[in-house]
């Protein structure tokens, strides 16, 4: 094999890859999945019970609403609006607080309090708001509850937030589309459109062409892997190991995208085997998104070999040292996966020659 | 035009699109997967925080809990602190939390003590029921102690709204929409490939050589865009059981939204200039039209501008029937808006591959 010409098929992608909308797809889907996670994906599974506020005087107990941790307090200016918003539930419930409030309840009065709660509200999320109003008018009464609470942490401490467990599913978005969907469209479509015959009549051989190819997937699948980490701020202070791990991971992707591409007859035939095939290789973050299932299933799926690594030491505070199991692995099957791009590619040949 | 012609490209549509076997497969296997997916989602809502309790002291009434706990609200009992840290640690029981009494807990309380409760929180407990935890140990102590709550939010709350307390729309049923309108987006792709190819290929000029006409051929992309997609999402619905409620008003929303797609399919399926290009093409039509949908999943009503969104008609009027199992009156607004909506992307999409095909 020729190296320089392996890299004039790298860089000939790279010319091209400007004008290439499936390059823009690569670049872009990352940006957007980490925009659609965080600021969708995140909240909807991890949703606080929301509070609505009407103080018509200058109650204490608004004020400590809204340092509340863990409940989103909204104060809204008229009664009138809470109760329409309460019951569209976008508040789970809202109270009013009428002027003097806290002057009666420091008198020991008991003054009206409307609280309002929406029919679609959750008890849980209902008795969660009513016992912490109840709390907050006791503060501002002043009496010191007759018992001391302490909170003792219990059990494994090493718990992932869900916004966290959606690390894997950004970082295989970013590295697939890249490492592996572009070379395989480019293959096929260099093959429809016969472009790739002409190549081959040069001097260039088919595994130069494959190596090209796959050389400019995977620098830029890990360019795009460690610009998701890094917008995530998941690379832990370890950029060079996950710069090695989204390498690793990229290989084995952009192997098995060269082996789809020699494969598939036309592109409607790779994209449906992507689109049938992709739960494999997505199966590992479904497993990090619900630990509760049984976690050695994932381990059945090569993928699971690059992105464990990278949630460990993203999310677990591993190392380099700790991964290097799973990550012999992953290179273990890169290295088995190419001589089956050998063989795929030898199949593929030997049909262009036939077609020629 | 003539039916004969339209239905003649009608069925060169469909053989082509049946001729490819691993494509049709694949798209039985995707629907069986949304099934699959479907059945497997949760059909209730778990509305109770459970909570462990040892040494219980609630074997009567103090604070407005008991042993049997209350709305929203259960308590597991637990003969020790041990047994009760061991139970939180695992989980079991399904306790998110322990509360540990000491065994003088009453009497000490009783007495005017302030005795100690240790809250035994996991890691990742939201803080929101370590709130909950806190005021319930304290509105049990003041129970015991006989201060009387100031207020009462608890048994004076006014429910504003139909009350799903205990009858909560669970998340199989609200992704019910969501599925159909995915399987609705996917068509779009599928349309506009199809269009793309006749496009790319040139084959249109060679049809309209023929005594077809433009109308003709516009009118048979049409009726096989929405007939491909009404088929697989009524098929999809029938599987999830879609139809369960006002089966008619579900059909006529589905055939809209059929309609919809392949407007947007149509105009995806015009400017793209090979796979790829009608892949972004379609993308960028998908993504704004899954919002609303994404958007049902949520809590609350949706902001303004998604309700200016294509799609936004058919996920309401979807909800309102399948979820609240509103009449046909109650969903027109929405079922008008939806039509509007359809009228329009159709038109455009008619419009737009009229005059990408008079460019070849």
């Amino acid at each position: 094999m020729n190296i320089r010409r392996a890299w004039d098929v790298c860089a000939r992608e790279l010319k091209l890859s400007p004008r290439s909308p499936l390059v823009f797809f690569a670049v872009a889907m990352p940006l957007l999945i980490t925009f659609l996670v965080s600021s969708v994906f995140g909240s909807l599974l991890d949703v606080n019970p929301e509070l609505a506020i009407v103080d018509l005087g200058d109650s204490e107990v608004t004020a400590a609403a809204v340092e509340l941790d863990g409940i989103e307090t909204t104060v809204l200016t008229d009664t009138s609006t809470l109760r329409e918003r309460v019951e569209a539930h976008d508040f789970d419930a809202g109270f009013v607080l009428p002027s003097g409030f806290d002057t009666a309840i420091a008198a020991g009065e008991s003054p009206d309090l409307e609280f309002y709660v929406s029919g679609e509200s959750l008890a849980s999320t209902r008795i969660i708001l009513a016992v912490t109003t109840l709390d907050l008018v006791r503060d501002v009464e002043g009496s010191e509850p007759p018992v001391t609470v302490i909170v003792t942490p219990v059990g494994d401490q090493d718990y992932v937030p869900i916004s966290d467990r959606f690390l894997p599913l950004m970082v295989i978005y970013a590295v697939m589309i890249a490492a592996m969907f572009l070379p395989a469209a480019s293959l096929v479509d260099e093959r429809e459109k016969r472009t790739l015959d002409a190549v081959l009549v040069t001097p260039t051989r088919m595994s130069e062409v494959l190596v090209g190819k796959g050389t400019y997937a995977v620098i830029l699948a890990v360019i795009l892997g460690v610009v998701t980490l890094a917008l995530n701020g998941a690379l832990a202070g370890q950029p060079l190991t996950m710069t090695l791990i989204l390498f690793i991971g990229s290989v084995m992707l952009m192997l098995m995208g060269l082996a789809l591409g020699l494969w598939a007859r036309d592109i409607t035939t790779m994209y449906t085997a992507i689109k049938g095939g992709g739960i494999i290789i997505f199966l590992p973050v479904i497993f990090t998104l619900f630990p509760g299932l049984p976690q050695w299933i994932p381990k059945l799926v090569p993928t699971y070999y690059f992105l464990q690594p990278i949630n460990d030491i993203a999310i677990h505070g591993q190392t380099l040292g700790d991964v290097i199991p799973e990550l012999l692995i992953a290179v273990a099957i890169c290295i088995a996966l190419v001589p089956l791009v050998g063989w795929v590619a030898r199949r593929s040949e030997h049909q262009l020659a036939m077609t020629v | 035009m003539t039916g004969s012609r339209i239905a003649a490209i009608i069925r060169k549509d469909f053989r082509e699109f049946s001729r490819n076997q691993f494509f049709v497969f694949i798209t039985l296997l995707v629907l069986v997967t949304y099934v699959a997916v479907f059945w497997f989602l949760p059909d209730s809502v778990d509305e109770t925080v459970r909570i462990g309790v040892s040494n219980s002291v609630l074997s009567t009434d103090v604070g407005g809990v008991t042993e049997s706990g209350t709305a929203g609200f259960a308590l597991e009992i637990y003969a020790s602190e041990e047994e009760l840290q061991t139970a939180v640690e695992e989980g079991r029981d399904g306790i998110v939390a322990g509360i540990a009494f000491p065994p003088n807990f009453f009497e000490s309380t009783a007495a005017g003590e302030t005795p100690t409760v240790r809250l035994l929180v996991p890691a990742g407990l939201p803080p929101e029921i370590q709130l909950l935890l806190e005021g319930a140990v304290s509105e049990i102590a003041f129970g015991i102690a006989g201060v009387a709550p100031p207020v009462d939010p608890i048994t004076e709350a006014v429910i504003l709204g139909a009350d799903r307390a205990g009858n909560q729309i669970s998340l199989r049923e609200q992704m019910l929409p969501m599925i159909l309108i995915m399987v609705l987006m996917v068509e779009t792709f599928a349309l506009s490939s199809l269009v793309a190819i006749e496009v790319q290929q040139r084959t249109v000029v060679a049809v309209l050589a023929t005594p077809v006409r433009i109308v003709d051929f516009l009118a048979a992309k049409g009726i096989f865009g929405v007939g491909l997609a009404l088929s697989e999402v009524v098929l999809l619905g029938l599987l999830i059981g879609a139809f369960a409620v006002n089966a008619p008003a579900v059909f006529v929303i589905l055939l809209l939204g059929a309609v919809l797609v392949t407007g947007f399919g149509m105009i995806a399926g015009s400017y793209g200039h090979d796979f790829v290009g009608t892949l972004l093409a379609s993308m960028l039509f998908m993504i704004p039209l899954m919002i609303p949908a994404f958007g049902a999943l949520f809590p609350g009503s949706s902001p303004t501008w998604v309700k200016v969104l294509p799609t936004y008609g058919l996920v309401q009027a979807l909800i309102d029937v399948t979820a609240d199992g509103k009449s046909w009156s109650q969903i027109a607004p929405s079922l008008l808006l939806l039509a509007a909506w359809c009228l329009a992307a159709f038109a455009a999409g008619a419009f737009i591959l009229r005059r990408r095909v008079a460019t070849l």
